[in-house]
């Protein structure tokens, strides 16, 4: 059974650009006895704040929010990159995650290569892939493309071959940032059947998109992400939203 | 950090045998990265043979001569003094970029950070491979003969590899949170390559500078080198290295026990 639950989750981002990182300013603050601190005192982004989320099996949830609101972070930290600064999350079950297509793709191997290193990375072994690697082929629908360096890929192609690699693996909770839409109408066909059938697999869905459509389409429920924030919303009232402003 | 916040967290322990034992992983993403290197090069890895093998042959008559020495006896001694200061080198300036070289792979998932450090070894070990095959026809030429002392060699790879990976993580995480340690390594070990007898006989060294053979690249290449040239490194060698690797351990266990899954926040 795959759960996960979140309590008063915070995830919070140092931010050492612009010369803050430099162990020149960290020495100096420490041997000075932080009289120059200001210089060093690093910017945090309160990138998540007061998370809380419970989901189970079947589940699927639909993310909202604008640009920035913290989509990624929150799909980053159910995957287990981010380990919350405060609060508490609890994970049952595999993930697969579909947060960005071209990471973890080596540009100047070819398709069948990259599906072998993407494979033993989502923790399979040499034989499972060499097992599942026609089948992959085959749905990703890249005929003799699969041969050749993935830098010769179109986007569309690559998300084609990212999204048959990671969802042949059977997951029990599906982690996905928007990136559908990238693929022609027959693969977004595709890839819709696909991914409806590793959440009936009492799985659980994380969808984060700008398509309102989108979600009322594949999710059974929504959150809105603010400034880092979880705010509770309608599927109805999403789509009503659109809908007015499809308006003329 | 050391509130627990999460069932995904992991003992330091566990988390680093995670990632080591899963050797398929590391050594398949570090042979991808050795042969895409290469890829589009009609000689492919075997670059790595050919350039070296022009830099031995091009300094050997050379350097003898500099330093008035034999050639049969000095060309064995600069032969594995350049491929191994290469190994050195590589293993520790890479192990600065070993996290943020596998940025792409952090930000995807929960990922042990042992495995990228054993990536990057792996990596240097099959390149040092196809150096260290110089070295046979250097010794037949030379005339070298190899006593059963020259099995010392393996325990003494094994511990290079063990401090490779101790420092690995070390500098890894050091260098990924302070990204100005990755240039003062480099130059560091640019002034090491001088101190270290590479080049030179550490028997032509002056009483008064004894010191610098305390330097651990020093003592890991007497280690490495001596038993290869039918010899026996000095007693000297192996405790300094039992010392230094022991300092790289402690030193690499507490930064990677506090700081391991804080790394991708820096990234």
């Amino acid at each position: 059974m795959a759960s996960i639950s979140l309590k008063n989750v915070a995830v919070n981002f140092p931010i050492y650009g612009a010369g803050a990182a430099s162990l020149k300013k960290t020495l100096a603050a420490s041997v000075t006895g932080g009289r120059f601190g200001k210089e060093t005192g690093v910017t945090v982004v309160q990138a998540l704040s007061d998370i809380n989320l419970e989901l189970k099996s079947g589940d699927r949830l639909g993310l909202i929010g604008h640009n920035g609101a913290g989509k990624s972070t929150l799909l980053r930290t159910l995957a287990g990159v981010y380990e919350p600064s405060a609060g508490e999350f609890k994970r049952e079950g595999t993930v697969s995650s579909l947060i960005d297509p071209s990471l973890g793709i080596e540009p100047d191997a070819t398709g069948i290569e990259n599906i072998m290193l993407r494979g033993l990375v989502m923790g399979l072994s040499k034989k499972e892939i060499d097992a599942r690697i026609p089948e992959i082929c085959e749905f990703s629908g890249l005929g003799q493309y699969v041969n050749m360096p993935v830098r010769t890929y179109s986007t569309g192609m690559m998300m084609r071959l990212a999204f048959s690699i990671s969802t042949s693996v059977e997951a029990d909770i599906l982690l996905m940032d928007e990136w559908l839409s990238v693929g022609d109408a027959d693969f977004t066909e595709k890839a819709e059947k696909r991914m409806r059938e590793v959440v009936s697999k009492s799985g659980i869905l994380v969808l984060a998109s700008h398509s309102p459509a989108l979600i009322a389409k594949e999710c059974n429920m929504v959150v809105k992400l603010s400034h880092g924030r979880l705010e509770a919303a309608e599927i109805s009232q999403i789509v009503d939203a659109t809908e007015l402003d499809d308006r003329p | 950090m050391s509130q627990i916040h999460s069932n995904l967290h992991r003992s330091p322990w566990a988390d680093w045998w995670e990632g080591t034992r899963r050797t398929d992983i590391w050594w398949t993403l570090a042979w991808f990265d050795v042969v895409l290197r290469y890829r589009r090069s009609m000689l492919g890895p075997l670059w790595l043979t050919l350039s070296m093998g022009a830099m031995i042959g091009g300094m050997g008559p050379l350097y003898s001569s500099l330093f008035g020495t034999e050639l049969s006896k000095f060309f064995p001694h600069l032969a594995l003094g350049i491929i191994f200061w290469g190994f050195f080198s590589s293993v520790v300036t890479e192990s600065c970029n070993a996290f943020v070289g596998s940025s792409n792979y952090l930000k995807q998932g929960y990922f042990p950070i042992s495995l990228f450090v054993w990536r990057s070894i792996a990596r240097n070990l099959i390149q040092f491979a196809h150096q260290i095959v110089l070295y046979i026809p250097v010794a037949l030429w030379a005339g070298i003969s190899l006593s059963w002392s020259a099995m010392l060699v393996i325990p003494a790879m094994a511990i290079a590899i063990v401090n490779a990976h101790a420092l690995g993580l070390l500098l890894g995480l050091i260098c990924t949170r302070f990204r100005d340690v990755t240039q003062i390594v480099n130059s560091v070990m640019q002034m090491l390559m001088f101190l270290t007898p590479v080049f030179w006989l550490p028997e032509s060294l002056p009483d008064r500078a004894q010191y610098i053979l305390w330097n651990p690249f020093a003592q890991m290449l007497d280690l490495l080198r001596t038993p290869l040239m039918g010899g026996v490194a000095t007693v000297h060698s192996w405790l300094g290295i039992i010392g230094w690797t022991a300092l790289a351990l402690i030193g690499s266990a507490i930064l990677f026990s506090r700081y391991r899954r804080r790394v991708v926040y820096w990234l």
